[in-house]
């Protein structure tokens, strides 16, 4: 028998309150895994986006606060495919736009000539003609969600536009994206000769101070930043908040789990004050006393850590799911992020526990023995 | 613990080296309740030495109990002091390792862990020693069935009789072999047949092992079997004496007294 085997069997003396205090650590590393993870999946999942779109720098509105926010003019794409250095350019606005069954869908607009649609892995159909309107392509998610084909009509803005092709990237919001000629996605918008960013490759062997000198010079044609698509994440507000806001509720929904384990341990050594004078009485150190107390803190935590991973993996498996988004993004939380909650869980329940210790080591055995 | 016994035996001459201190010693020692309202002991002078078998008498709520709680350092004194060898002892810390190692305590109330069997009630008493968890279990097996309960080891204490209870907890308090082994009204809660046993068992322990033991009863019957009788009455102590009629003297003490 050791610390470990009494604090089980401690445990094991209250079930009900055991398990409520479990449950609750376990809903709130779940809760806090599942929602870190959803964040930063959305995050990693545009970056995968725009990687599979094969960017090597974006250029954007200087200062504007989200990649959704900034606009420059049109012929920004001609002016940046004159830069030197530079081997293609492709303007692209985007945007979500109110679709079907009350979806939200990104759509992205690319003017007719644009390498893109070439680019595009078809599953179905083909690209949308040159001077050809109110035709898309569908991410195959989409499609498949709206049970949509080739040839169908699908609402756009309230407008009806005929799916020319459905496509089937890799990146999950890519699958989701619906593709449309820039030229009616501007008149949907009412932001006619403008784009949201331009695509920029370079050629293959460009150096690393190549690639700097050719950010430079973009730059240099004014009002535009320029980064690669990690960068351009990183930067943007959106993502800031997101990240930010899944941290608070994460930090929220931990310290509720702790309270329950709190909750918990206060109760137990008040019902167990008699216990504890008892071995006080027969020489156990406050010290011991206090490390078995936290040792009972941590064996909840522990069980709720597994818990709350199980349940993440189940929220992760259960999020493709839901109608609208569940389609859109897809997460799975990562061992570095398991770690990190469960670190944050285990310090948090520690400190949790120290106060019902301390309260059980500051009476005199004598007393604690008298309140029995 | 010589001069305990030349003390006892009324043997000490002139030119003898100067008594060691008593092995634990309550000077002036007071305890009070609620801010003073209460008055348990009185500025109480006790001294216990080495080997000694010291019954403390009194009715209930006379302060007997206060008085073991100071000695084992379970409670804090409101006055005077509390000395070991001599010292004296302050803090929880130096308490508990007294108690750890030096200091065995058996209450009326057996105070067992209802969780733990009559095995791992001894062995909790080892934790805190760096002792292998097998040489613990091993320790606590041998002391149980010295306390004729090796049948018994794996029992909760709710399966125990309350003579049982009270076996383990007295195994409990001696596993660490301590010098004092206080005894608060050991058989309170055992009928006669148990009392009997209990108190066998507790006078056979301080007369094989040399141990001091003090006993808090209120049966004069079994205080008779103590060599010495401190009688104390509202919170004082009323009287201290040798008994002249003690059943025979401690094994160890005998033996160290003709050397």
């Amino acid at each position: 028998m050791n610390l470990i085997g009494l604090a089980l069997r401690n445990l094991r003396r209250r079930p009900v309150r055991t398990t409520l205090s479990i449950l609750g650590i376990a809903l709130a590393v779940g809760g806090a895994l599942a929602l870190l993870a959803l964040s930063r999946s959305i995050q990693d999942t545009t970056r995968e986006g725009m990687d599979e779109i094969g960017d090597d720098l974006a250029v954007t509105q200087k200062d504007a606060p989200d990649i959704f926010a900034g606009f420059l003019p049109a012929d920004t794409e001609v002016r940046v495919a004159k830069v030197a250095g530079v081997t293609r350019a492709a303007g692209e606005m985007f945007m979500f736009a109110p679709s079907e069954q009350n979806r939200q869908v990104l759509t992205v607009g690319w003017p007719e000539t644009s390498y893109l649609w070439a680019k595009i892995p078809l599953r179905d159909g083909r690209a949308p003609n040159a001077d050809e309107r109110k035709v898309v392509v569908v991410g195959d998610a989409t499609a498949d969600a709206l049970a949509k084909k080739v040839g169908d009509q699908i609402e756009i803005f309230g407008e009806p536009f005929t799916i020319v092709g459905i496509s089937k990237y890799k990146a999950i919001i890519n699958r989701g994206t619906v593709m449309m000629p820039l030229a009616d996605l501007q008149e949907l918008s009412y932001r006619p000769s403008q784009v949201t960013m331009v695509h920029v490759n370079v050629a293959r062997d460009t150096s690393k101070t190549e690639l700097e000198r050719i950010r430079r010079d973009i730059e240099a044609l004014g009002g535009v930043m320029v980064s690669t698509s990690s960068e351009s994440l990183d930067n943007d507000r959106n993502f800031k908040i997101l990240n930010a806001v899944s941290l608070a509720i994460s930090i929220i929904a931990l310290a509720m789990g702790v309270i329950y384990v709190l909750n918990s341990l206060v109760m137990a050594t008040q019902e167990r004050t008699r216990e504890i004078g008892i071995v006080a009485a027969i020489g156990w150190s406050d010290t011991r006393i206090m490390t078995s107390i936290v040792i009972e803190g941590l064996v909840m935590c522990a069980i709720g850590c597994a818990f709350g991973v199980l349940l993440s993996f189940f929220a992760a498996f259960a999020f493709p799911l839901i109608p609208t988004i569940g389609d859109m993004i897809s997460f799975r939380p990562s061992a570095r992020l398991m770690a990190a909650t469960i670190s944050t869980a285990f310090l948090l329940c520690a400190i949790g526990s120290l106060y019902p210790a301390w309260r059980a080591i500051s009476m005199m055995p004598a007393e604690a023995l008298r309140r029995a | 613990m010589i001069g305990a016994v030349k003390r006892l035996l009324g043997q000490a001459q002139p030119g003898d080296p100067p008594p060691r201190p008593a092995m634990i010693a309550l000077a002036g020692a007071s305890r009070s309740f609620d801010d003073g309202a209460i008055v348990a002991l009185k500025s109480v002078d006790l001294t216990i030495d080495a080997g000694e078998c010291v019954a403390i008498l009194g009715p209930s709520g006379s302060g007997k109990s206060s008085i073991v709680n100071l000695l084992s350092g379970i409670d804090r004194p409101t006055g005077g002091r509390i000395l070991w060898n001599g010292t004296p002892v302050a803090s929880r810390r130096a308490w508990a390792r007294l108690r750890r190692q030096e200091i065995g305590i058996v209450f009326q109330e057996f105070h067992l862990l209802p969780t733990l069997t009559a095995r791992e009630n001894v062995e909790i008493a080892l934790m805190g020693h760096a002792i292998p968890g097998e040489s613990r279990r091993a320790r606590a097996e041998t002391v149980l069935e010295r306390v004729g309960l090796g049948h018994r080891l794996d029992n909760l204490p709710h399966a125990l009789s309350g003579g049982e209870r009270q076996r383990v907890a007295i195994a409990r308090a001696i596993v660490n072999a301590p010098r004092l082994l206080l005894a608060d009204e050991p058989t309170g809660n055992l009928d006669s047949a148990n009392t009997a046993a209990v108190a066998d068992l507790l006078f056979n322990l301080q007369r094989d092992t040399g141990m001091t033991l003090v006993l808090v009863t209120h049966d004069e019957h079994l205080a008779a079997r103590c060599r010495r009788c401190v009688r104390i009455r509202d919170g004082e102590v009323a009287d201290d004496r040798v008994l002249a009629t003690a059943v025979v003297p401690p094994l160890a003490v005998r033996r160290e007294a003709a050397s």
